[in-house]
């Protein structure tokens, strides 16, 4: 018998939108992430982009906990000497980009390469509610009421 | 006697080694002194990966059994546990075949395991 390998035409993509509208970060990411990689699917092979596109609405209002608002802080480098800049989570989410936070924590936790940056773009994040992708039909998902500590009351 | 040119042997040794680095880059594909050093450490390789290949394809079958379970309520922990106060002897590489192709007979897999789980599930 020989272990089961997904074809290109085995794998089914589906849509899903999540509401992240007080969802902790975190724990919103972990789930998105693994729908992005497919690791939710008995078909999952590690080589092959099986996993699913996921649509977030109201990233801007995910909510982190403890002090990382001020704590949290992204570098960057811009390549010059000294050239390290800093933000901090609660600047980009006042900021022009707030959907930035959550992205980059997916980003994080799907792996780096071809592959990864192939995953990511089957994820569409928007900080608002609106989003335009209805005639995909994607299923909804509500990721908050899954656990109780997924979501937080401000 | 006929007179013994060392070309031809040389040769031939040397077509062996870079005939086994077909496929590599660089300099390592076709001169001999970077192809042989390229050929004996793949050939370590080899001999490691075919041990280790072993352990990515249990990993895998866990990972795939994993999905199946959570798709009915349980965790890979919890449905292993279950199988094994159930009495149900099946190999991982069977339950995640059955978990991609029979979806059905995995389901009624998972709820022999969810039956025979205890109160502490």
């Amino acid at each position: 018998m020989k272990t089961y390998s997904a074809k290109p035409a085995d794998i089914e993509k589906k849509w899903f939108i999540v509401d992240a509208d007080g969802v902790i970060l975190g724990r919103l990411a972990v789930r998105i992430a693994n729908l992005l990689r497919g690791k939710h699917k008995p078909m999952y092979t590690p080589h092959m982009d099986c996993g699913d596109n996921v649509i977030v609405v109201n990233a801007g209002k995910v909510r982190l906990t403890g002090n990382k608002l001020a704590g949290k802080i992204y570098y960057r480098h811009t390549g010059h000497p000294g050239g390290i800049k800093q933000r901090t989570a609660g600047q980009i989410l006042d900021g022009k980009h707030p959907e930035r936070v959550l992205l980059k924590a997916v980003e994080r936790m799907v792996p780096d390469g071809p592959l990864g940056r192939q995953q990511m773009r089957n994820l569409r994040v928007y900080a608002g509610a609106e989003h335009p992708h209805e005639a995909q039909a994607p299923a909804v998902l509500d990721v908050g009421a899954e656990n109780p500590k997924n979501r937080r009351s401000a | 006697m006929a007179r013994v040119k060392r070309g031809v042997t040389t040769h031939a040794r040397h077509k062996k080694v870079v005939d086994q680095a077909k496929g590599f880059r660089g300099r390592g594909k076709n001169v001999f002194r970077a192809a042989i050093e390229r050929v004996e450490k793949s050939l370590q390789y080899a001999y490691r990966d075919r041990r280790v290949r072993k352990r990515n394809f249990r990993s895998l079958w866990i990972q795939r059994i994993n999905a199946g379970a959570r798709e009915h309520g349980l965790t890979y922990a919890q449905f292993m546990h279950g199988m094994k106060n159930a009495g149900i002897d099946v190999d991982r590489k069977v339950l995640s075949d059955l978990a991609v192709r029979e979806p059905a007979a995995f389901k009624a897999l998972v709820e022999k395991a969810q039956s025979a789980l205890g109160d502490r599930g």
